[in-house]
């Protein structure tokens, strides 16, 4: 009998230790990708992903995660053809991302974060496609999960960029990400890898307005 | 005994990962030049162990696993690679590897095509330009007016290209032929292109060497691809000075369905401008479009459906041009019914399918001095195809279609009373294979074949197309293209001879493009055959035939820039053209009316943020056209006077889902004039009487306030006008 739960035991630990090594290298990994700044520390985080990734195919969180890698890659580079090569990048982590988490607030937003990207690239060719898939996904995920901040923050960010290219007025903006920034005061995480970004977003937009 | 057991178990393990020491795996990544590779991603298969490589392409990193091993190293565009290693100690590999395909970087043939849209980025001619381009309006035709290749021909508002007439270019939407493609006008003013361009994601506008796949069509292909499901739900209401318009689109999970209704009429605007023409019932008409979008499938595929109906009228006072206070009316009443069914689906990993069925119905019913014309053509065109990527540097496509066409027309004989018929019905059945190979990133080469069997002249037919493009350095590339086209004759000649020989033409294309981010410039050398071309005598019309001939050869230039100048965007064009004909009733060959030597244009556009505006001007110039004067004994030895225009218009964005939109034509005041028409017999002093052929008035000028509803205020028509 002892034995039995001695077994039982090894394996559970064993189990945990698995458990425990995928999130501390992830825990340690997303730490190392909010503090990357250039494009070769993102460059470095997303690879990282990649190879979590590699082993543990039925986790979201590493495709998620090297996604929002390669959009701030994007949004850090400066020829349009690459833009859209690390867009590529991230939208195929975004549908995987999907496939193993469908209808999540947080994966929907980032899918809306890439179409919001590609609307920076050629504004007057794409503005109506993309921004229409940008809002399309916010609202989504806002509807998923009225309490994500970060979709708030990113579709505050979307209204205030197309106020701007219309010359319009953002208040539909600022109420967007002053509603954001009380979503992420009350935020509470649903896990240790749930993701924290976007609050410097919405301050960022809030901060235009008066 | 029994309780020991797990504690030296407990100790084996413990003992067996403390004997285990770590391995450090280091190396250098490099491609095949021997650079180092920044950013490579290094994984030791199936754990997470692995690190980049940093600016000068090393890599190091630490490592539990012992034994054999397989290191997988990625970097973005180069080939995935895989090195075995033994970890029984820290090792230093050196890692060379080779750059993938990539298709965006790749050569692509270039030669006679622009291809609009967002899907290939590198596009000469998005298809937003085509709507916002100045003196336009709107219209696709007059967009395309402003490329290389094409001849203006102010009284037709059509496309003529590279020494072609209007009827040699042809449209497709998404991928099915599309007959009668303009709107009804008057003679000698100008049509517009039936299809809005916000219908179309793309637009590839070929002048020229095009792909097996488009047949009856002999200068020109202009592909027009639909939009795929629409994203959100939106009403759309337009009001215009010749009309209003309201369409709605409404969004399922899978789906979208879409619907527009125009009514144009111009009687208030030719009350305040004033017309050539003696106008009875201005041009009036009816649009009502439908569309449908289904998604197939997780893997992309698409059901797309659309229909169109239009119903015009008009009528006006025409003037004898011997005696000008004799007048006859003529009137016209054409509907048109357009429907369009195409689907595509993956068949499996490398193969997809896609085909369609198309329909057009066209009916003109006209009266010209009350006795009465009519003329009705239905089209129905069926095609499958199915196409593989092999691999990523072979393609192949492989389809069948059907064109069959049901034409009668009658008229009723001022003399006799009688009413004479004519009718034909011909089906046109194809094969067509073509192949796309990459022999290198920087060599692709098309290799195609047509064949065609005809049911009214019974001729089988065997047409090649090959194309060859190839990039000696990572900017600029030079391609080549030839082939045999083919298409009926006009429905005017065929009605009177059932038997007569397709029109041929072959092209040979010379290209050269250099295409920077938002800057492209392209030179483009062309010579065209034409043979078999109908010839007849002006004593005995019926007796036609296939014996005449004909060739155009030109340069032309093209650069569009929207770098240079911020918030701008503009395009030069520069097409020279020589071409002569020995076709129809021509006693000598001879440059055709339609055809000018020089064209020339400037577009362009600029976004005022702060007055929320975009400003755009298009100037366009063609140098002398020929025509015939019968009191001169030299056939078409006449010149026009130069054609000059300069338009402009203007898009204000008072708030974001409202338009202002205004634009005027001819802002130089210029009295372009076409050509000239003559009585067709002498007057009795044996001098033809001649009549210049002009604009219908000094300038065309459109206002319109375009509203959009949608649940999202961002969004407007802007993208539609």
């Amino acid at each position: 009998m002892k034995t039995i739960l001695t077994s039982a035991f090894i394996l559970c630990a064993c189990l945990m230790q698995a458990q425990d090594k995928y999130t501390s290298a992830m825990l340690k990994n997303i730490d190392a990708l909010y503090k990357s700044k250039t494009s070769e520390e993102y460059q470095s985080s997303v690879n990282a992903f990649d190879r979590i990734a590699s082993t543990e195919k039925n986790k979201f969180e590493p495709y998620y995660y090297a996604a929002f890698g390669n959009i701030m890659m994007a949004v850090n580079e400066t020829v349009p053809g690459k833009k859209d090569n690390y867009l590529d990048l991230a939208s195929a982590n975004v549908d995987k991302a999907k496939t193993i988490k469908p209808n999540d607030s947080e994966i929907i937003a980032l899918e809306g974060f890439v179409h919001m990207i590609r609307v920076t690239v050629d504004p007057q060719s794409r503005g109506q496609e993309y921004s229409g898939k940008a809002f399309t996904a916010f609202n989504k995920a806002v509807a998923l999960n009225p309490e994500n901040p970060r979709a708030l923050a990113l579709l505050g960010q979307m209204q205030l960029g197309t106020a701007r290219f219309f010359g319009n007025d953002s208040s539909e903006a600022c109420a967007t990400s002053g509603k954001a920034l009380e979503k992420f005061a009350s935020y509470r995480p649903a896990s240790a890898l749930a993701p924290h970004w976007g609050q410097v977003m919405a301050e960022e937009v809030k901060s235009t307005c008066k | 005994m029994s309780c020991m057991k797990p504690t030296i178990t407990l100790i084996l393990l413990s003992l067996a990962t403390l004997s285990l020491a770590q391995v450090r795996i280091s190396g250098k990544v490099v491609n095949d030049k021997g650079e180092p590779l920044i950013g490579a991603n290094i994984l030791l298969k199936d754990t997470y162990d692995g690190a980049s490589t940093d600016a000068n392409g090393n890599f190091s990193f630490t490592t539990d696993e012992h034994g054999a091993q397989i290191l997988i190293v990625t970097s973005i565009s180069f080939e995935p690679l895989e090195h075995a290693v033994d970890l029984s100690r820290n090792i230093e590999v050196s890692l060379t590897m080779k750059e993938s395909f990539n298709e965006l970087e790749a050569v692509e043939i270039s030669a006679g095509s622009f291809t609009a849209g967002d899907e290939k980025r590198r596009t000469i001619l998005r298809a937003v330009d085509i709507a916002t381009t100045a003196g336009a309006t709107a219209d696709i035709a007059g967009a395309l007016n402003t490329l290389p290749g094409t001849t203006k021909v102010g009284e037709t508002g059509r496309l003529f290209v590279r020494g072609g007439d209007d009827s040699e270019a042809r449209t497709f939407i998404d991928g099915m032929l599309v007959m009668n493609e303009y709107n009804a006008s008057a003679p000698n003013t100008p049509s517009r292109t039936r299809f809005m361009p916000f219908m179309f994601k793309g637009t590839s506008f070929s002048t020229g060497g095009y792909s097996a796949e488009y047949g009856q069509a002999l200068s020109s292909a202009l592909i027009l691809n639909s939009k795929d499901k629409a994203e959100m739900n939106q009403t759309d209401i337009g009001i215009l000075s010749v009309g209003a318009e309201v369409a709605h689109t409404q969004v399922f999970e899978k789906s979208s369905v879409g619907g527009k209704i125009s009514y144009t009429s111009l009687a208030p605007y030719y009350e305040l401008i004033k017309q050539r023409l003696d106008w009875e019932e201005p041009y009036s008409s009816l649009d009502i479009n439908a569309a449908y979008r289904q998604q197939l499938g997780r893997k992309g595929g698409m059901l797309k459906a659309y229909g169109k109906y239009n119903n015009a009228r008009l009528s006006y006072n025409q003037s004898s041009i011997a005696d000008p206070t004799k007048k006859y009316l003529y009137e016209i009443n054409n509907e048109y019914a357009y429907g369009n069914l195409a689907m595509q689906t993956p068949l499996n990993e490398r193969w997809s399918l896609r085909g369609g069925i198309s329909f057009t119905h066209n009916v003109n019913d006209m009266r010209i001095a009350k006795l009465p014309m009519y003329e009705q053509e239905n089209g129905v065109h069926v095609k499958l195809v199915t196409e593989s990527s092999l691999n990523e540097k072979v393609e192949v496509r492989i389809g069948a279609e059907t064109i069959s066409r049901n034409y009668s027309a009658s008229r009723q004989d001022s003399v006799s009373g009688l009413t004479q018929k004519a009718a034909f019905d011909e089906i046109i059945t194809s094969l067509f294979g073509e192949s796309e190979i990459y022999l290198s990133d920087r060599l692709v080469t098309r290799v195609g074949v047509r064949t065609e069997y005809n049911s009214l002249n019974r001729n089988l037919t065997v047409d090649p197309r090959v194309s060859l493009a190839y990039k000696p350095f990572d900017k600029g590339q030079v391609s080549f293209a030839y082939g045999i086209f083919r298409q009926s004759v006009k429905n005017e000649y065929l009605r009177i001879n059932n038997d007569l020989n397709s029109e041929r033409a072959e092209h040979f294309i010379l290209n050269y493009q250099l295409t920077t981010d938002n800057r492209t410039f392209r030179v483009e050398a062309y010579y065209k055959k034409y043979l078999s071309l109908i010839k007849y005598s002006l004593l005995e019309p019926s007796l036609m035939n296939n014996n005449g001939s004909g060739y155009a050869s030109g340069a032309e230039i093209f650069y569009r820039d929207n770098k240079s100048i911020r918030n701008a965007d503009f395009w030069i064009s520069y097409s020279f053209l020589n071409t002569k004909r020995d076709y129809l009733n021509f006693p000598i060959e001879a440059t055709p009316s339609f055809a000018s030597q020089h064209n020339f244009s400037v577009v362009y556009k600029h976004f005022i943020t702060k007055l929320r505006s975009q400003i755009g001007a298009t100037y366009s110039f063609a140098s002398p056209r020929p025509y015939n004067n019968p009191n001169l004994e030299v056939f078409n030895s006449e010149r026009t006077p130069a054609y000059h225009d300069l338009s402009a218009n203007i898009s204000y964005l008072p708030k974001s889902w409202i338009i202002v939109y205004a634009s005027c034509t001819n802002l130089l005041g210029r009295n372009n004039i076409f050509g000239y028409e003559y009585s067709a017999v002498p007057g009795s002093d044996g001098v033809y009487a001649a009549r210049a052929i002009t604009q219908p008035a000094k300038h065309f000028m459109l206002v319109g306030v375009f509203l959009t509803i949608s649940k999202n205020k961002s969004v407007n028509q802007l993208p539609n006008l």
